[in-house]
């Protein structure tokens, strides 16, 4: 069967990011033919999926199944609320199409379990959206497979995400940000970032968790019982030990996004990376007190990300974060909260 | 000038001679060593200092020229060392771990008291001069509450014999006593709470400890013992309720170019970190106060290094108890 000049793509909601499907519109692979959701969704959803198709000059068509019985697309972008990601990712695999999806995979892992067994049965390719196609990543991971650092013996990532989340804890001042506001706790949205590295450059998952978790910066986090903050140590594949740092830190806590760094330990050397770099520092008159100062100077990573895409569909090969790598990502944040909770470490569940 | 014998001059010897011969506040006056050879050649790079073979004679002597104790022994005999000198009344810094356990590091500390003699542990991370910098910024209230304490701290494999003493878990006390017992007393110098959770990792030449606390922060620390011989790492990372502190090899690495791909290179302030070290101790001993670094802060660093080798070797975590722990 001769592959198509261009994949098709239907965006399925751009409440959560828009730039998940916009990574698509400049692509020669691919072709951006609409943007589609529930009718049910939100006001502000169907605003949002407005706004996008705007930007990618393609209708917005509210109706799932008819947008894609209309458009007859390869691939489905879907970037909702994270509640909505496993009934519009398993839709779309059912109707034959390959999943593109934005983080975090989902709030549970039966969630999870669905989507894999959605697209492991229809036989449609399923990319988590990551960071690993970044510089820094993908040099970190070039170094360890070429053995550089002889066996990784344990692998640390710092994930600080240096911005704010409304007003501060025991803050008299009235919240900032509205109730609708959909954080799930910051190790739970962000954890699949850091993870992902770590499956990147290692190729190992984790076995065991024991994790600490608290709301120790923000009023909104500590009202809604969910972290802001979180450790984990990890038993991963291989005896290789790893750690993880993560958390919404406040915005004073660092001059850019935050302090994101990946340690990797092995039998004969060792590896610091800073995810952001390479940079450019720009210091101005005119930047506001949240722009950041350090600007990285690829361009590419999400293009990168995209050319991996193509080539799982054209050669029906693993993409770079599969709905199992997904599955296993939300199994060690979710065992990490359940020790968090229960002060005793925890195994990482599998897929039954 | 406080006059100071040195006990053990083996590897860390000669960082303590040099920071001694830096110093205002002290001076080493006697090397002490079995190996006579080893003493010597302490004595010889301090100029006027003499040597002898052991503490007992020392101060059978009288030790007249000593009026504190540097005990730079293996970790299997600090605490005989220590308690020898005490009982003698000399002042004593000890190198960590201050004995193998808490209860023998409690029987020193006690004696201290009882001998009214200050004891201090060198527990040499709360004189780095960027740690220095992370706390005097906590201390002012400009990091807020400690939520989170990060480190990592990357040790050249351990030199001499398989069959040396470093080797040998139980003269060593093993990594968590070993090495370990320094960043858990940086947290509870840090964080200034006990924590309540303890879950260490191990794996060849690795430890990593993690800390949990009743007010929710947290702190992870990894220890690696097998890099190539060459620079160590170190990097430490404070988050605070208002803001956040790095201490950081990373940070601070210069580069140096002489073909290929370019080395990184690292300005060295370990050496006036012991000599702030031994400063302090000195300065403690004239002013008749405890040392910042105290026996108590050594007992409790161990308590909880103690807690840790059980999580290791458990595979669980350690509940932290008013006198011990329970591991689940």
């Amino acid at each position: 069967m001769s592959l198509p000049e261009r994949y098709r793509v239907l965006a399925l909601s751009a409440a959560k990011h828009d730039y998940v499907p916009l990574a698509f519109k400049d692509h020669p692979r691919f072709q951006v033919v609409g943007v589609s959701d529930e009718p049910s969704a939100a006001g502000w959803v169907h605003e949002c999926n407005e706004r996008l198709a705007a930007d990618l000059g393609v209708p917005y068509e509210p109706g799932v199944d008819a947008a894609i019985a209309r458009h007859q697309p390869h691939v489905a972008v879907v970037s909702s609320e994270a509640a909505r990601h496993a009934q519009l990712s398993v839709r779309a695999a059912n109707a034959g199409l390959h999943v593109v999806q934005d983080k975090p995979m989902a709030p549970a892992v039966a969630d999870c379990d669905a989507i894999v067994e959605a697209v492991e049965r229809a036989g449609v390719r399923f990319l988590l959206w990551n960071r690993n196609t970044q510089p820094a990543i993908e040099e970190a991971r070039r170094i360890v497979h070429a053995g550089e650092i002889g066996e990784p013996r344990a692998i640390h990532v710092d994930f600080f995400f240096c911005k704010d989340a409304g007003v501060l804890l025991n803050s008299d001042e009235p919240e900032e940000i509205p109730d609708s506001w959909l954080s799930e706790g910051e190790l739970t949205v962000e954890g699949i970032y850091p993870l992902a590295y770590m499956r990147h450059i290692l190729g190992l998952d984790a076995l065991r968790a024991f994790g600490r978790a608290s709301a120790h910066f923000f009023r909104r986090h500590a009202e809604r019982g969910v972290e802001d903050i979180a450790t984990v140590s990890l038993e991963m594949e291989r005896g290789v030990i790893g750690s993880l740092c993560s958390g919404r830190i406040g915005r004073p806590s660092h001059p850019n996004i935050g302090e994101l760094r990946i340690h990797v330990v092995g039998s004969t050397g060792a590896l610091v990376i800073a995810e952001p770099r390479p940079e450019v520092a720009v210091h101005t008159r005119g930047l506001a007190p949240d722009d950041d100062r350090n600007r990285r100077t690829d361009q590419e990573t999400d293009r990168r990300q995209v050319d991996h895409f193509v080539a799982a569909l054209d050669t029906g090969g693993d993409t770079l974060l599969t709905a199992r790598h997904g599955r296993h990502i939300v199994a060690t944040v979710a065992a990490a909260l359940e020790s968090a909770r229960t002060g005793r470490s925890c195994e990482v569940s599998r897929p039954s | 000038m406080i006059r100071l014998a040195l006990v053990g001059c083996g590897r860390n010897a000669p960082a303590l001679v040099a920071a001694a011969a830096e110093s205002d506040h002290c001076e080493l006056t006697v090397a002490v060593d079995i190996d006579a050879r080893a003493a010597g050649s302490v004595a010889r790079a301090a100029n006027s200092m003499r040597h002898v073979g052991n503490l007992e004679s020392l101060l059978a002597s009288g030790g007249a020229d000593v009026d504190a104790v540097i005990v730079n022994t293996p970790n299997d005999s600090h605490a005989d060392i220590a308690a020898i000198a005490i009982a003698a009344g000399k002042h004593v810094l000890v190198e960590k771990p201050l004995a193998l356990s808490a209860d023998e590091a409690g029987e020193v500390r006690q004696a201290a008291e009882r001998a009214d003699v200050r004891l201090m542990v060198a527990h040499t991370l709360r004189f780095m001069h960027a740690n220095i910098q992370v706390s005097r910024a906590l201390a002012a209230g400009e990091l807020g509450k400690p939520g989170m304490l990060r480190s990592h701290r990357w040790l050249r494999r351990f030199p001499g014999p398989p069959g040396g003493w470093k080797h040998d878990s139980a003269r060593s006390g093993g990594l968590c006593l070993h090495e370990g017992v320094h960043e858990i007393d940086q947290a509870l110098w840090l964080i200034d709470e006990r924590p309540t959770h303890v879950h260490a990792l191990a794996g060849p030449e690795l430890l990593q400890i993690h800390l949990g606390y009743a007010s929710g922060a947290m702190a992870i620390c990894g220890i690696a013992t097998g890099l190539p011989l060459g620079s160590g790492y170190y990097s430490l990372a404070l988050i605070g309720s208002l803001g956040a502190a790095y201490a950081d090899d990373h940070h601070n690495v210069h580069l140096v170019f002489r073909g290929g791909r370019p080395q990184a290179a690292l300005t060295d302030l370990r050496a006036s970190a012991v000599r702030a070290q031994l400063d302090e101790f000195a300065q403690a001993i004239t002013e008749g106060r405890d040392p910042s670094v105290s026996g108590a802060d050594a007992v409790a660093a161990l308590q909880i290094a103690e807690a840790a080798a059980a999580s290791v070797a458990s595979g669980q975590t350690a509940h932290l108890t008013e006198n011990g722990y329970v591991l689940a």
